[in-house]
């Protein structure tokens, strides 16, 4: 079966800057994209299981969102064998190693440190997304939770 | 004498009958008092003299015929001893003084306790003599003495002497201290005899007499305070003044009368003339008299139960004094008054004595809990010295020594400390002290320190610490006034050549004393314990405060930790919301070539200015917080790695790095230890406008293989030394601040001034220090120490 010719993304990020960057950064890309951003990791939850159709093929999260933190959402995530073969890409603004290994242990597929400096930021996001989005195959998305269930 | 054996030995008579020159014969010191070499073999009890003013007569008691009387019996009692000898004694006393005598035996409260019988009326040369009457041994002593009524008699209204002794008594009484005892009992007892001289003499635990009252005809020398050698006032002699409370000496050195026969002769003994008031001095007391200048004396016993606490000793410069019997038989009640009341006065001084020590004490106890520390106990007033009657006094706190007063050097003391940590009287669950009088005896050492090497009371603040508190009391013999002291006054050899003399005696005192301090009271060892038990309470509340304090203090530094985190992380992100504005804006501006174009570059500088601040922050907050992983770590691998990374860091200006020693391998978080030497070298780096910037990585030598335990902390001190701009005298104290920067923001390659901050972090969570010698425009050389030695190296790790 082949997928949509656009690439579904969700965004969780409740920056309006650095979600500006993240779009500006997936333009740029030129890929056939769609982002869909969320604000916190309980959108993010219940966009994933509660809305029929199928599942993103990349969610970039950031990890200090307000509400449920970003944190929460990935074990969430992680532990739902629905859900577990999303690709998910943290980005953060924290360098800190204790972070970093947190990812990694929940199963993150890559850890980004968001600089300060607009420019680098811009960068390093548009080479993400090319990375995730252009570089690398990824799985084939899976339908929605519930979608699956009805 | 073939049955005098080992069985009727005699007091005095120490059985060493063998080896003494009247073996075999009764003794008598007008025959062999020259003889003696030593005192405490002289039999003083069984003199066989009496001293000649009066006459002895020794009676049996069945029939109370003479059987022994003195040569001088035809001076003084009209009659001839081969006159007297086997006849009743009504013959002196006449038949109705004998009816008397009778009666006075037969209530039987006269055995070794001399009773007034009567006075014989004065007739022809001889004068009027008062007869006293005691048995002892089964036989009866009659004393003669031409004492009193022949003397005219004082006037009745100032001689009472009931109304003396109730008057003395009454004094006596009011006494609450010993010294006000003594004080008292002197005065009374001058006054009583009007002797030139009456001291209280004190024995101290060791044998040793002090004068501790006095009172004195007004041009004597005080002789108050004056220390005694034991020796002085031999064994036997003491041994008198447990059985007796009174000895008159009427005139020193006048002639002695002896007893015929000198031993009775049924019994073969010698009479025991310990209560006998004529009983004749030893030669020794006679010259030990004659060298101070005394002509007649008095000595009275004080009595504790059973144990001779001291004397009241008489002395008169100017010829006999004659005391009659009422006066010595008040003196001798004086005594006893003064031996019942002492306990009390005793008791009630050291209760005072306590009470003061605990007072200063107490004060102590109080300055150290509320200054927070043992050193307070030093630092006074008051301090230490002042709680205990002390030469100096030593607290070990913390390893550290303090000291005040006579203390020994602080390396004797660190070696006493370490032999004392070892003593089991420091741990003992009852008295935890360690009491003597004489360390060097127990501890050699001692032996050299002058002016503190006699006593030491010592008592422990914590085992596991070696914490411990010492008070050290000098040597008696150059701490008080001894009298014989050949500096004090001249010595005076006694007539009898190499004969041992109370003056000589005092050579011989010397060596016995010599490193012996004056004994600890009781009160005060019981004071240094009660000390211990409060200080002890202190330091156990004070360590459980702390230990609250700390966790207050970790939790604290936790709690600001985290806050730093995540304050650093949510002012990143509205900074890079910032950043991204004044960005857009700025590419807006530079299109319209906007004049406004230069502020917002500003903008951008200053965003990712704070952006490094901020990150250093950060860094400095995890610094704080992550786990130091300690391992075994070569020094020179570090210091290799750290080069590469700052060199390559640096390429514009030639700099040289050299490492000249091998360093050693310590015991530290690598990663941590290379980044204080990578934030050294940067700066070394840094801050340096010579053509060739030269820097030197080192280690002083007290390094890992120094022997641990040799005084010296383990551990290695590194430094890094350059050839810069050096740092300014006045910015000494901005050096190790976060965020200081001593230079404009721009100057040697800017920087967010947290470099040597997190260097000192990184170095005091290894348990070191750092610091910096630098001279302006010279250099600089940043030390630091690491403790950590690897236990391979050293077992101080």
């Amino acid at each position: 079966m082949l997928h949509d010719a656009v690439t579904h993304v969700v965004l969780v990020e409740d920056s309006d800057e650095d979600a500006d960057t993240a779009e500006e950064a997936l333009r740029r890309t030129l890929l056939p994209a769609r982002m869909q951003r969320v604000i916190s990791g309980e959108a993010c939850l219940a966009l994933l299981t509660g809305v029929p159709g199928l599942l993103p093929s990349l969610i970039v999260m950031d990890l200090g969102t307000p509400g449920l933190d970003g944190r929460d959402a990935l074990r969430e995530i992680r532990r739902d064998q629905r859900l577990s073969g999303v690709t998910v890409v943290v980005t953060s603004t924290s360098a800190n190693p204790r972070d970093v290994d947190f990812c990694y242990q929940a199963g993150v597929n890559a850890y980004h440190v968001k600089p300060v400096n607009h420019l680098e930021h811009l960068d390093a996001m548009t080479a993400m997304f090319e990375y995730w989005l252009r570089r690398v195959e990824l799985p084939m998305p899976q339908p929605c939770p519930r979608a699956v269930g009805q | 004498m073939s049955n005098h054996t080992t069985a009727d030995r005699h007091p005095g008579d120490e059985g060493e009958a063998g080896h003494l020159p009247w073996a075999g014969q009764a003794y008598s010191v007008k025959r062999f008092g020259v003889t003696i070499t030593n005192c405490d073999s002289e039999p003083v009890q069984t003199p066989g003299c009496i001293q000649g003013h009066g006459a002895l007569l020794v009676l049996n008691r069945s029939d109370l015929c003479v059987a022994q009387a003195s040569e001088n019996s035809d001076a003084l009692l009209g009659r001839a001893v081969a006159a007297l000898l086997g006849q009743p004694v009504s013959l002196v006393l006449g038949a109705q003084e004998e009816a008397s005598l009778r009666r006075l035996l037969g209530r039987d409260d006269c055995e070794r306790n001399p009773r007034y019988l009567c006075t014989l009326p004065a007739h022809d040369s001889v004068p009027a003599l008062d007869v006293s009457v005691h048995t002892v041994d089964g036989v009866v002593v009659v004393e003669f003495e031409a004492t009193g009524r022949s003397q005219p008699r004082p006037d009745p209204a100032s001689w009472d002497p009931i109304g003396r002794v109730q008057h003395s008594v009454a004094r006596l009484q009011k006494a609450d201290t010993l010294q006000a005892l003594g004080d008292i009992a002197t005065a009374e007892i001058r006054s009583l005899t009007g002797l030139d001289r009456v001291m209280v003499y004190r024995f101290h635990a060791d044998g040793h007499g002090e004068i501790v009252a006095e009172n004195r005809r007004d041009d004597l020398a005080p002789w108050l305070g004056m220390h005694y050698p034991a020796q002085d006032i031999p064994e036997p002699a003491r041994e008198i003044f447990r059985q007796s409370w009174i000895r008159p000496l009427r005139e020193v050195g006048a002639p002695l009368a002896e007893l015929v026969p000198l031993a009775h002769p049924d019994t073969g003994r010698p009479l025991t003339m310990t209560h006998c008031a004529l009983r004749g001095p030893s030669l020794m007391h006679t010259e030990y008299l004659q060298n101070m200048g005394v002509t007649a004396g008095l000595t009275l016993a004080i009595r504790r139960g059973d144990q001779l606490w001291g004397l009241i000793t008489g002395h008169h410069y100017s010829g006999a004094h004659d005391m009659s019997f009422e006066m010595r038989a008040a003196c001798e009640l004086l005594a006893v008054v003064v031996s019942l009341q002492h306990r009390a006065a005793q008791e009630r001084e050291e209760l005072v004595y306590r009470l003061q020590l605990d007072n200063v004490l107490q004060q102590l106890v109080t300055q150290a809990a509320h200054e927070g520390g043992l050193s307070a106990l030093l630092d006074g007033p008051p301090t230490l010295l002042d709680a205990m009657s002390a030469g100096g006094a030593a607290l070990l706190h913390r390893d550290r020594w303090t000291r005040a007063g006579a203390v020994p050097p602080e390396a004797e003391l660190q070696a006493l400390g370490a032999w004392l940590a070892n003593r089991p009287e420091l741990i003992d669950v009852e008295r935890p002290i360690f009491v003597t009088d004489a360390l060097a005896r127990e501890y050699p050492p001692a032996a050299a320190w002058a002016g503190c090497g006699g006593g030491l009371m010592a008592i422990a603040l914590s085992r596991t610490l070696g914490d411990m508190v010492l008070w050290f009391r000098p040597e008696a013999l150059q701490s008080v006034r001894w009298s014989g002291n050949p500096d004090d006054k001249p010595r005076v050899l006694g007539p009898h050549g190499m004969r041992l003399t109370p003056r000589r005696s005092f050579e011989l005192f010397v060596d016995s004393v010599r490193g012996r301090s004056l004994p600890w009271k009781s009160v005060e060892v019981d004071a240094a314990l009660r000390f211990r038990a409060v200080l002890m309470e202190l330091v156990v509340s004070r360590a459980a405060q702390l230990a609250s304090l700390n966790t207050d203090l970790a939790r604290s530094n936790d709690d600001l930790d985290a806050f730093a985190y995540v304050a650093s992380h949510d002012l990143k992100e509205p900074l890079r919301g910032i950043y991204k504005y004044a960005h857009q804006m700025a590419t807006d501006a530079a299109e319209r070539n906007d004049p406004d174009r230069e502020r917002l570059a500003g903008l951008l500088r200053l965003a990712l200015r704070m952006d490094s601040l901020l990150d250093s922050l950060l860094h400095f907050s995890r610094v704080g917080r992550v786990a130091l992983l300690l391992e075994p770590v070569d020094v020179n691998e570090v210091v290799a790695e750290a080069i590469e990374m700052v060199d390559g860091r640096r390429r514009d200006k030639p700099a040289e790095i050299v490492v000249p020693v091998r360093l050693p391998v310590v015991q530290a978080d690598r990663v941590r230890l290379r980044e204080v030497f990578v934030n050294l070298l940067s700066n070394a780096l840094k801050y340096n406008d010579r053509p060739i910037t030269q820097v030197e990585i080192g280690c002083t030598v007290a390094g890992p293989q120094a022997p641990a335990g040799d005084g010296s902390p383990p551990g290695v001190t590194f430094f890094v030394r350059d050839n810069g701009i050096g740092i300014q005298p006045r910015h000494v104290d901005q050096v190790f601040k976060m965020f200081k920067r001593l230079h404009g923001r721009d100057e040697f390659g800017g920087g967010t001034g947290a470099g040597l901050t997190i260097v000192r972090k990184l170095v005091e969570r290894h348990g070191g220090d750092v610091w910096f010698e630098s001279t302006f425009g010279q250099g600089s050389t940043f030390f630091f120490t690491i403790p950590g030695v690897p236990a391979a190296k050293s077992n101080a790790a």
